[in-house]
Protein backbone atom coordinates (compact mmCIF):
# COMPACT_ATOMS: atom_id res chain seq x y z
CA UNK A 1 0.00 0.00 0.00
CA UNK A 2 1.40 3.58 -1.11
CA UNK A 3 0.96 6.22 1.10
CA UNK A 4 -1.45 9.28 0.85
CA UNK A 5 -2.10 11.28 -1.75
CA UNK A 6 -4.14 8.33 -3.81
CA UNK A 7 -3.46 7.66 -7.31
CA UNK A 8 -6.80 9.82 -8.08
CA UNK A 9 -5.37 12.41 -5.92
CA UNK A 10 -2.02 12.82 -7.12
CA UNK A 11 -4.12 12.83 -10.73
CA UNK A 12 -6.08 15.94 -9.64
CA UNK A 13 -3.20 17.66 -8.44
CA UNK A 14 -1.28 17.31 -11.81
CA UNK A 15 -4.48 18.43 -13.42
CA UNK A 16 -5.00 21.69 -11.12
CA UNK A 17 -0.94 22.62 -11.84
CA UNK A 18 -1.29 22.49 -15.63
CA UNK A 19 -4.43 23.82 -15.75
CA UNK A 20 -3.38 26.65 -14.13
CA UNK A 21 0.44 27.32 -13.54
CA UNK A 22 1.94 24.86 -16.22
CA UNK A 23 -0.39 26.57 -19.27
CA UNK A 24 0.78 30.12 -18.51
CA UNK A 25 4.52 29.57 -19.32
CA UNK A 26 3.98 27.77 -22.33
CA UNK A 27 3.48 29.81 -25.66
CA UNK A 28 0.15 30.45 -26.74
CA UNK A 29 -0.20 28.38 -29.94
CA UNK A 30 1.37 25.57 -27.58
CA UNK A 31 -0.96 25.14 -24.88
CA UNK A 32 -3.43 23.32 -26.54
CA UNK A 33 -1.29 20.19 -25.34
CA UNK A 34 -1.04 21.42 -21.70
CA UNK A 35 -4.84 20.94 -21.93
CA UNK A 36 -4.60 17.97 -23.59
CA UNK A 37 -2.34 16.18 -20.55
CA UNK A 38 -4.11 18.11 -17.76
CA UNK A 39 -7.80 16.88 -19.16
CA UNK A 40 -6.02 13.20 -19.81
CA UNK A 41 -4.65 13.54 -15.80
CA UNK A 42 -8.45 14.23 -15.13
CA UNK A 43 -9.78 11.60 -17.37
CA UNK A 44 -7.71 9.05 -15.60
CA UNK A 45 -8.32 10.07 -11.83
CA UNK A 46 -11.94 9.37 -12.53
CA UNK A 47 -11.24 6.41 -14.37
CA UNK A 48 -9.58 4.85 -11.09
CA UNK A 49 -12.70 6.80 -9.21
CA UNK A 50 -15.08 4.77 -10.61
CA UNK A 51 -13.14 1.11 -10.32
CA UNK A 52 -14.10 -1.74 -12.06
CA UNK A 53 -18.07 -1.24 -11.78
CA UNK A 54 -18.41 0.06 -15.22
CA UNK A 55 -16.67 -2.67 -16.73
CA UNK A 56 -18.91 -5.15 -14.79
CA UNK A 57 -21.95 -3.46 -15.75
CA UNK A 58 -20.75 -3.39 -19.31
CA UNK A 59 -19.74 -7.49 -19.41
CA UNK A 60 -23.34 -7.76 -18.58
CA UNK A 61 -24.69 -5.76 -21.06
CA UNK A 62 -22.72 -7.40 -23.65
CA UNK A 63 -23.19 -11.29 -22.88
CA UNK A 64 -26.70 -10.73 -22.38
CA UNK A 65 -26.92 -9.05 -26.00
CA UNK A 66 -24.51 -11.88 -27.22
CA UNK A 67 -27.14 -14.43 -25.87
CA UNK A 68 -23.77 -16.13 -24.19
CA UNK A 69 -21.97 -15.81 -20.73
CA UNK A 70 -18.96 -14.08 -20.99
CA UNK A 71 -16.21 -13.53 -18.54
CA UNK A 72 -13.95 -10.30 -20.17
CA UNK A 73 -15.65 -7.45 -21.29
CA UNK A 74 -13.08 -6.61 -24.52
CA UNK A 75 -13.50 -10.45 -25.99
CA UNK A 76 -17.71 -9.75 -25.31
CA UNK A 77 -17.28 -6.69 -27.06
CA UNK A 78 -15.17 -8.75 -30.08
CA UNK A 79 -18.38 -11.30 -30.28
CA UNK A 80 -20.89 -8.08 -29.90
CA UNK A 81 -19.52 -6.08 -32.95
CA UNK A 82 -19.10 -9.25 -34.93
CA UNK A 83 -22.57 -10.48 -34.38
CA UNK A 84 -24.10 -6.41 -35.40
CA UNK A 85 -21.93 -6.61 -38.29
CA UNK A 86 -23.14 -9.44 -39.94
CA UNK A 87 -26.78 -8.79 -39.00
CA UNK A 88 -27.08 -11.29 -36.66
CA UNK A 89 -28.92 -8.75 -34.59
CA UNK A 90 -30.58 -7.36 -36.93
CA UNK A 91 -34.13 -7.99 -36.17
CA UNK A 92 -33.44 -6.71 -32.70
CA UNK A 93 -31.20 -3.45 -33.78
CA UNK A 94 -33.35 -0.96 -31.47
CA UNK A 95 -32.94 -3.04 -28.50
CA UNK A 96 -29.06 -3.38 -29.12
CA UNK A 97 -28.90 0.81 -29.89
CA UNK A 98 -30.79 1.44 -26.46
CA UNK A 99 -28.13 -1.16 -24.40
CA UNK A 100 -25.38 0.63 -26.12
CA UNK A 101 -26.30 4.10 -25.48
CA UNK A 102 -25.81 3.24 -21.77
CA UNK A 103 -22.47 1.96 -22.34
CA UNK A 104 -21.38 5.16 -24.48
CA UNK A 105 -22.73 7.08 -21.37
CA UNK A 106 -20.75 4.82 -18.83
CA UNK A 107 -17.68 5.89 -20.85
CA UNK A 108 -18.67 9.34 -21.22
CA UNK A 109 -19.10 9.68 -17.55
CA UNK A 110 -15.25 9.13 -17.26
CA UNK A 111 -13.76 11.02 -20.32
CA UNK A 112 -16.47 13.67 -20.37
CA UNK A 113 -19.05 14.26 -17.74
CA UNK A 114 -22.08 16.26 -18.55
CA UNK A 115 -21.41 15.37 -22.73
CA UNK A 116 -24.47 12.83 -22.55
CA UNK A 117 -28.00 13.97 -20.83
CA UNK A 118 -31.46 13.06 -20.29
CA UNK A 119 -32.50 14.63 -24.20
CA UNK A 120 -33.96 11.75 -25.95
CA UNK A 121 -33.09 11.12 -29.73
CA UNK A 122 -33.84 13.62 -32.10
CA UNK B 1 13.31 18.99 -37.06
CA UNK B 2 13.78 16.98 -40.31
CA UNK B 3 16.98 14.48 -41.60
CA UNK B 4 17.31 17.07 -44.37
CA UNK B 5 18.54 19.51 -41.70
CA UNK B 6 16.35 22.92 -41.19
CA UNK B 7 18.73 24.98 -43.73
CA UNK B 8 18.56 22.45 -46.67
CA UNK B 9 14.80 22.84 -46.35
CA UNK B 10 14.67 26.43 -46.32
CA UNK B 11 17.53 26.60 -48.90
CA UNK B 12 14.66 24.44 -51.38
CA UNK B 13 11.52 26.42 -50.27
CA UNK B 14 13.70 29.37 -51.80
CA UNK B 15 14.70 27.58 -55.15
CA UNK B 16 10.63 26.80 -55.21
CA UNK B 17 9.68 29.99 -54.31
CA UNK B 18 12.06 31.61 -56.96
CA UNK B 19 10.90 29.44 -59.64
CA UNK B 20 7.60 30.03 -58.53
CA UNK B 21 7.24 33.34 -58.32
CA UNK B 22 10.27 34.63 -61.04
CA UNK B 23 12.15 36.13 -58.75
CA UNK B 24 14.16 35.19 -55.86
CA UNK B 25 12.82 35.90 -52.17
CA UNK B 26 16.35 35.96 -50.46
CA UNK B 27 17.27 33.65 -47.33
CA UNK B 28 13.38 32.46 -45.85
CA UNK B 29 12.84 31.42 -42.23
CA UNK B 30 10.71 28.90 -41.59
CA UNK B 31 7.90 28.21 -38.93
CA UNK B 32 6.15 24.95 -37.93
CA UNK B 33 2.58 25.61 -37.72
CA UNK B 34 1.02 23.30 -35.49
CA UNK B 35 -2.01 21.11 -35.65
CA UNK B 36 -1.96 19.17 -38.93
CA UNK B 37 -2.69 15.68 -37.60
CA UNK B 38 -1.51 13.90 -40.87
CA UNK B 39 0.17 16.41 -42.90
CA UNK B 40 3.23 19.01 -42.20
CA UNK B 41 2.80 22.77 -42.32
CA UNK B 42 5.31 25.42 -42.33
CA UNK B 43 4.99 28.51 -42.33
CA UNK B 44 7.69 30.93 -44.46
CA UNK B 45 8.59 34.56 -44.29
CA UNK B 46 11.19 36.70 -46.34
CA UNK B 47 11.07 40.03 -44.87
CA UNK B 48 7.60 40.65 -44.91
CA UNK B 49 6.53 38.27 -47.77
CA UNK B 50 5.20 35.28 -46.77
CA UNK B 51 4.19 31.72 -47.99
CA UNK B 52 3.17 28.12 -46.68
CA UNK B 53 4.40 24.84 -47.34
CA UNK B 54 2.53 21.96 -46.77
CA UNK B 55 3.89 18.24 -47.09
CA UNK B 56 3.95 14.58 -46.06
CA UNK B 57 5.45 14.13 -42.49
CA UNK B 58 8.81 11.88 -43.56
CA UNK B 59 8.78 8.52 -43.14
CA UNK B 60 4.65 8.86 -42.53
CA UNK B 61 2.54 5.93 -43.98
CA UNK B 62 0.37 7.14 -46.82
CA UNK B 63 -1.93 9.90 -46.44
CA UNK B 64 -5.30 9.50 -47.78
CA UNK B 65 -4.77 11.45 -50.66
CA UNK B 66 -1.87 12.35 -52.35
CA UNK B 67 -0.74 15.66 -52.33
CA UNK B 68 -0.40 16.44 -55.63
CA UNK B 69 -3.91 15.50 -56.06
CA UNK B 70 -4.23 17.81 -53.30
CA UNK B 71 -2.51 20.80 -55.22
CA UNK B 72 -4.49 19.63 -58.38
CA UNK B 73 -7.86 19.90 -56.27
CA UNK B 74 -7.35 23.58 -55.00
CA UNK B 75 -6.42 24.62 -58.38
CA UNK B 76 -9.78 22.94 -59.83
CA UNK B 77 -11.78 24.41 -56.64
CA UNK B 78 -9.87 27.67 -57.20
CA UNK B 79 -11.28 28.29 -60.85
CA UNK B 80 -14.76 27.22 -59.27
CA UNK B 81 -14.25 30.47 -57.38
CA UNK B 82 -13.61 29.03 -53.96
CA UNK B 83 -11.73 31.10 -51.70
CA UNK B 84 -8.18 28.59 -51.45
CA UNK B 85 -4.83 29.79 -50.48
CA UNK B 86 -3.54 29.74 -54.36
CA UNK B 87 -1.36 26.66 -54.81
CA UNK B 88 2.02 27.52 -56.05
CA UNK B 89 4.36 24.34 -57.17
CA UNK B 90 4.29 20.64 -56.34
CA UNK B 91 7.45 19.07 -55.36
CA UNK B 92 7.11 14.87 -55.53
CA UNK B 93 8.50 12.77 -52.71
CA UNK B 94 12.86 13.22 -52.92
CA UNK B 95 12.76 16.44 -54.06
CA UNK B 96 13.55 19.97 -52.26
CA UNK B 97 11.04 19.19 -49.59
CA UNK B 98 12.41 15.67 -49.03
CA UNK B 99 8.27 14.56 -48.87
CA UNK B 100 5.99 15.29 -51.13
CA UNK B 101 4.75 18.37 -50.54
CA UNK B 102 3.52 22.05 -52.12
CA UNK B 103 4.02 25.73 -51.91
CA UNK B 104 1.13 27.98 -51.34
CA UNK B 105 0.42 31.70 -50.72
CA UNK B 106 -0.28 32.71 -47.24
CA UNK B 107 -3.94 33.47 -46.25
CA UNK B 108 -3.87 35.49 -43.40
CA UNK B 109 -6.50 34.75 -40.42
CA UNK B 110 -7.63 31.75 -37.81
CA UNK B 111 -8.06 28.43 -38.05
CA UNK B 112 -8.41 27.58 -34.62
CA UNK B 113 -12.00 26.65 -34.26
CA UNK B 114 -12.82 27.68 -30.52
CA UNK B 115 -10.89 31.01 -31.29
CA UNK B 116 -13.63 31.58 -34.12
CA UNK B 117 -15.99 30.79 -31.83
CA UNK B 118 -15.51 32.80 -29.20
CA UNK B 119 -13.29 35.99 -29.66
CA UNK B 120 -14.75 39.31 -29.38
CA UNK B 121 -13.49 40.29 -32.46
CA UNK B 122 -14.86 37.83 -34.81
CA UNK B 123 -18.47 38.50 -33.71
CA UNK B 124 -19.61 39.67 -37.50
CA UNK B 125 -17.21 36.80 -39.22
CA UNK B 126 -19.21 34.81 -36.88
CA UNK B 127 -22.69 35.96 -38.43
CA UNK B 128 -21.41 36.30 -42.02
CA UNK B 129 -19.99 32.42 -41.82
CA UNK B 130 -22.86 30.80 -42.31
CA UNK B 131 -24.25 32.14 -45.68
CA UNK B 132 -20.47 32.05 -46.30
CA UNK B 133 -20.38 28.50 -45.91
CA UNK B 134 -22.87 27.86 -47.99
CA UNK B 135 -21.43 29.39 -50.85
CA UNK B 136 -18.81 27.80 -50.22
CA UNK B 137 -20.12 24.64 -50.63
CA UNK B 138 -21.81 25.45 -53.61
CA UNK B 139 -19.07 26.05 -55.29
CA UNK B 140 -17.09 23.39 -54.62
CA UNK B 141 -19.84 21.22 -55.28
CA UNK B 142 -20.17 22.83 -58.60
CA UNK B 143 -16.77 20.40 -59.64
CA UNK B 144 -17.42 17.34 -61.11
CA UNK B 145 -14.52 15.29 -59.76
CA UNK B 146 -14.75 12.57 -61.71
CA UNK B 147 -13.10 15.38 -64.47
CA UNK B 148 -10.26 15.91 -61.94
CA UNK B 149 -8.00 13.10 -62.35
CA UNK B 150 -6.96 11.15 -59.53
CA UNK B 151 -9.51 12.21 -57.19
CA UNK B 152 -11.21 8.56 -55.33
CA UNK B 153 -14.72 7.91 -56.57
CA UNK B 154 -16.73 4.84 -55.79
CA UNK B 155 -18.20 2.57 -57.98
CA UNK B 156 -20.83 1.91 -55.77
CA UNK B 157 -23.30 4.10 -54.37
CA UNK B 158 -21.55 6.68 -52.23
CA UNK B 159 -23.40 6.41 -48.83
CA UNK B 160 -22.76 2.44 -49.02
CA UNK B 161 -19.59 3.05 -49.95
CA UNK B 162 -18.92 5.00 -46.74
CA UNK B 163 -19.83 1.99 -45.11
CA UNK B 164 -17.67 -0.20 -46.46
CA UNK B 165 -15.16 2.43 -46.02
CA UNK B 166 -15.51 2.86 -42.12
CA UNK B 167 -15.92 -0.91 -41.37
CA UNK B 168 -12.94 -1.87 -43.64
CA UNK B 169 -11.16 0.89 -41.69
CA UNK B 170 -12.68 -0.26 -38.60
CA UNK B 171 -11.24 -3.86 -38.88
CA UNK B 172 -7.99 -2.29 -39.60
CA UNK B 173 -7.55 -0.90 -36.16
CA UNK B 174 -8.72 -4.69 -34.61
CA UNK B 175 -10.37 -2.79 -31.49
CA UNK B 176 -14.26 -3.94 -30.83
CA UNK B 177 -15.95 -0.81 -31.10
CA UNK B 178 -19.74 -1.92 -31.09
CA UNK B 179 -21.57 1.24 -31.06
CA UNK B 180 -20.10 1.96 -33.90
CA UNK B 181 -20.40 -0.84 -35.70
CA UNK B 182 -24.83 -0.36 -34.12
CA UNK B 183 -24.65 2.65 -35.97
CA UNK B 184 -23.05 1.65 -38.85
CA UNK B 185 -25.47 -1.10 -39.24
CA UNK B 186 -28.42 0.87 -38.40
CA UNK B 187 -27.33 3.38 -41.66
CA UNK B 188 -25.60 0.10 -43.76
CA UNK B 189 -29.60 -0.90 -43.34
CA UNK B 190 -31.35 2.68 -44.33
CA UNK B 191 -29.32 4.46 -46.69
CA UNK B 192 -30.70 8.07 -48.87
CA UNK B 193 -31.69 6.85 -52.42
CA UNK B 194 -28.79 7.64 -54.61
CA UNK B 195 -27.60 10.92 -55.09
CA UNK B 196 -28.99 13.03 -58.07
CA UNK B 197 -25.43 13.83 -59.33
CA UNK B 198 -22.27 13.09 -57.55
CA UNK B 199 -19.81 15.86 -57.04
CA UNK B 200 -16.20 16.64 -55.47
CA UNK B 201 -16.69 16.42 -51.91
CA UNK B 202 -14.06 18.39 -49.65
CA UNK B 203 -14.59 15.25 -47.03
CA UNK B 204 -12.98 17.79 -44.10
CA UNK B 205 -14.91 20.75 -44.15
CA UNK B 206 -15.23 22.32 -40.84
CA UNK B 207 -14.06 25.60 -38.91
CA UNK B 208 -10.47 23.64 -37.85
CA UNK B 209 -9.99 23.45 -42.06
CA UNK B 210 -11.10 27.17 -42.63
CA UNK B 211 -9.31 30.24 -42.46
CA UNK B 212 -11.56 33.18 -41.08
CA UNK B 213 -10.65 36.78 -40.25
CA UNK B 214 -13.03 39.65 -38.54
CA UNK B 215 -14.64 39.81 -42.63
CA UNK B 216 -15.80 35.97 -42.19
CA UNK B 217 -14.31 33.11 -44.45
CA UNK B 218 -11.29 33.80 -45.96
CA UNK B 219 -10.12 30.28 -47.32
CA UNK B 220 -10.82 26.59 -47.79
CA UNK B 221 -7.65 24.69 -46.83
CA UNK B 222 -6.62 20.89 -46.08
CA UNK B 223 -8.37 18.87 -48.89
CA UNK B 224 -6.59 15.66 -48.46
CA UNK B 225 -9.62 13.59 -47.81
CA UNK B 226 -11.12 15.44 -50.70
CA UNK B 227 -13.14 12.50 -52.88
CA UNK B 228 -16.17 11.97 -55.53
CA UNK B 229 -19.05 11.42 -53.88
CA UNK B 230 -22.60 12.72 -52.27
CA UNK B 231 -22.77 16.79 -51.90
CA UNK B 232 -24.53 16.06 -49.04
CA UNK B 233 -22.00 14.52 -47.11
CA UNK B 234 -19.86 17.93 -46.38
CA UNK B 235 -23.25 19.27 -44.91
CA UNK B 236 -23.90 16.38 -43.02
CA UNK B 237 -20.05 16.79 -41.70
CA UNK B 238 -20.55 20.38 -41.09
CA UNK B 239 -23.60 19.53 -38.85
CA UNK B 240 -21.58 16.88 -36.75
CA UNK B 241 -21.84 18.18 -33.05
CA UNK B 242 -17.80 17.86 -32.43
CA UNK B 243 -17.16 21.00 -34.63
CA UNK B 244 -19.93 23.25 -32.48
CA UNK B 245 -17.32 23.43 -29.57
CA UNK B 246 -19.68 23.66 -27.07
CA UNK B 247 -22.08 25.56 -29.45
CA UNK B 248 -24.87 23.06 -29.24
CA UNK B 249 -27.61 25.01 -30.18
CA UNK B 250 -26.11 26.06 -33.76
CA UNK B 251 -25.75 22.88 -35.93
CA UNK B 252 -24.09 24.60 -38.67
CA UNK B 253 -20.08 24.80 -37.04
CA UNK B 254 -21.63 26.36 -33.76
CA UNK B 255 -22.54 29.60 -36.01
CA UNK B 256 -25.83 29.00 -37.69
CA UNK B 257 -28.95 26.96 -38.28
CA UNK B 258 -28.77 24.52 -41.22
CA UNK B 259 -31.23 26.55 -43.28
CA UNK B 260 -29.24 29.90 -43.24
CA UNK B 261 -26.57 27.68 -44.36
CA UNK B 262 -28.88 25.95 -46.94
CA UNK B 263 -30.45 29.32 -48.55
CA UNK B 264 -27.17 30.69 -49.52
CA UNK B 265 -26.10 27.35 -50.64
CA UNK B 266 -29.18 27.41 -53.14
CA UNK B 267 -28.86 30.52 -53.64
CA UNK B 268 -25.21 30.11 -55.13
CA UNK B 269 -26.77 27.29 -57.13
CA UNK B 270 -26.63 24.41 -54.93
CA UNK B 271 -29.48 21.98 -54.76
CA UNK B 272 -31.03 21.28 -51.41
CA UNK B 273 -30.54 18.06 -50.49
CA UNK B 274 -33.40 16.58 -47.99
CA UNK B 275 -33.40 16.54 -44.53
CA UNK B 276 -33.08 12.74 -44.17
CA UNK B 277 -29.99 12.85 -46.32
CA UNK B 278 -28.05 15.48 -44.29
CA UNK B 279 -28.82 13.87 -41.27
CA UNK B 280 -27.60 10.22 -42.72
CA UNK B 281 -24.43 11.99 -43.48
CA UNK B 282 -24.40 13.77 -40.35
CA UNK B 283 -24.41 10.48 -38.65
CA UNK B 284 -22.11 9.06 -40.94
CA UNK B 285 -19.93 11.97 -39.76
CA UNK B 286 -19.85 10.65 -36.30
CA UNK B 287 -19.10 7.27 -37.15
CA UNK B 288 -15.87 8.62 -39.12
CA UNK B 289 -14.96 11.15 -36.14
CA UNK B 290 -15.45 8.06 -33.79
CA UNK B 291 -13.02 5.64 -36.64
CA UNK B 292 -10.77 8.90 -36.82
CA UNK B 293 -10.05 8.80 -33.47
CA UNK B 294 -9.52 4.97 -32.59
CA UNK B 295 -7.07 5.36 -35.46
CA UNK B 296 -4.99 7.66 -34.09
CA UNK B 297 -5.13 6.48 -30.73
CA UNK B 298 -3.94 3.03 -32.77
CA UNK B 299 -1.15 4.78 -34.33
CA UNK B 300 -0.26 6.27 -30.99
CA UNK B 301 -0.17 2.75 -29.56
CA UNK B 302 1.68 0.92 -32.70
CA UNK B 303 4.18 3.63 -32.66
CA UNK B 304 3.19 4.61 -35.90
CA UNK B 305 3.31 8.62 -34.62
CA UNK B 306 3.91 8.47 -30.34
CA UNK B 307 1.86 11.15 -29.21
CA UNK B 308 -0.09 11.77 -25.86
CA UNK B 309 -2.47 14.05 -28.13
CA UNK B 310 -3.58 11.53 -30.30
CA UNK B 311 -3.18 8.32 -27.74
CA UNK B 312 -5.96 10.73 -25.64
CA UNK B 313 -8.12 10.96 -28.80
CA UNK B 314 -9.06 7.03 -27.69
CA UNK B 315 -10.97 8.43 -24.35
CA UNK B 316 -12.94 10.85 -26.99
CA UNK B 317 -14.42 7.79 -29.44
CA UNK B 318 -17.34 7.69 -26.52
CA UNK B 319 -17.95 11.52 -27.99
CA UNK B 320 -19.54 11.20 -31.47
CA UNK B 321 -20.14 7.74 -30.11
CA UNK B 322 -22.94 8.79 -28.00
CA UNK B 323 -23.88 11.65 -30.91
CA UNK B 324 -24.08 9.08 -33.54
CA UNK B 325 -26.73 6.86 -31.46
CA UNK B 326 -28.99 10.32 -30.32
CA UNK B 327 -29.28 10.22 -34.58
CA UNK B 328 -30.73 6.99 -34.72
CA UNK B 329 -34.66 7.25 -34.47
CA UNK B 330 -36.20 6.57 -31.43
CA UNK B 331 -37.00 2.55 -30.82
CA UNK B 332 -40.78 2.92 -30.86
CA UNK B 333 -40.34 4.25 -34.58
CA UNK B 334 -38.50 2.05 -35.94
CA UNK B 335 -39.45 1.20 -39.06
CA UNK B 336 -42.19 3.44 -39.56
CA UNK B 337 -41.70 4.64 -42.54
CA UNK B 338 -41.89 8.54 -43.06
CA UNK B 339 -41.10 8.97 -39.22
CA UNK B 340 -37.32 8.27 -39.38
CA UNK B 341 -35.68 10.84 -39.65
CA UNK B 342 -36.45 15.14 -38.38
CA UNK B 343 -34.49 18.12 -39.58
CA UNK B 344 -31.10 18.32 -37.61
CA UNK B 345 -31.71 20.48 -34.30
CA UNK B 346 -30.30 22.53 -32.19
CA UNK B 347 -29.16 20.93 -29.10
CA UNK B 348 -29.76 22.64 -26.00
CA UNK B 349 -27.08 21.26 -23.61
CA UNK B 350 -24.52 22.55 -21.14
CA UNK B 351 -20.95 22.39 -22.94
CA UNK B 352 -18.37 20.40 -21.07
CA UNK B 353 -15.03 21.75 -19.67
CA UNK B 354 -12.02 20.83 -20.28
CA UNK B 355 -11.80 19.74 -24.09
CA UNK B 356 -13.47 22.84 -25.59
CA UNK B 357 -10.72 24.90 -25.94
CA UNK B 358 -9.05 22.05 -28.22
CA UNK B 359 -7.87 22.73 -31.74
CA UNK B 360 -10.56 22.99 -34.34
Amino acid sequence: MQDRPTAPELLDAMAADLYSEVREWVPRERRFRVLVLANLCAVIARELRAGEEPSRQDLALFASLNGSPADDAGEAARELAAKIRNGDLDDRLPEVIAGLREHVERKLEVARPGYATSAGAA
Amino acid sequence: MTPLGEEELAGGIRQLIGEAEGSDPGPVSLSVVPGGASRETFGVEAGERRWVVRRDPVGAPDSFAPLELEFRVVGAAEAAGVRVPRPLAYEPAGGRLESAGFLMAYVPGISVAPRVLRRDELASARSALPAQLGEALARIHSIDGGEIDGVPASDTDPALAACALWEATLDEIGEPLPAVEAGLRWLRLNPPPAPVRESLVHGDFRLGNLIVDEDGLTAVIDWELCHSGDPAEDIGWLCVRSWRFGNDDLPVAGVGSLGQLLDAYERAGGERPEPERIRWWEAMGNVKWAVICARQAHDHLTGVRPSAELASLGRRICEPEWDLLELMPAASSQGAEGDRWSEPEARTRPGAAGCEEGRG
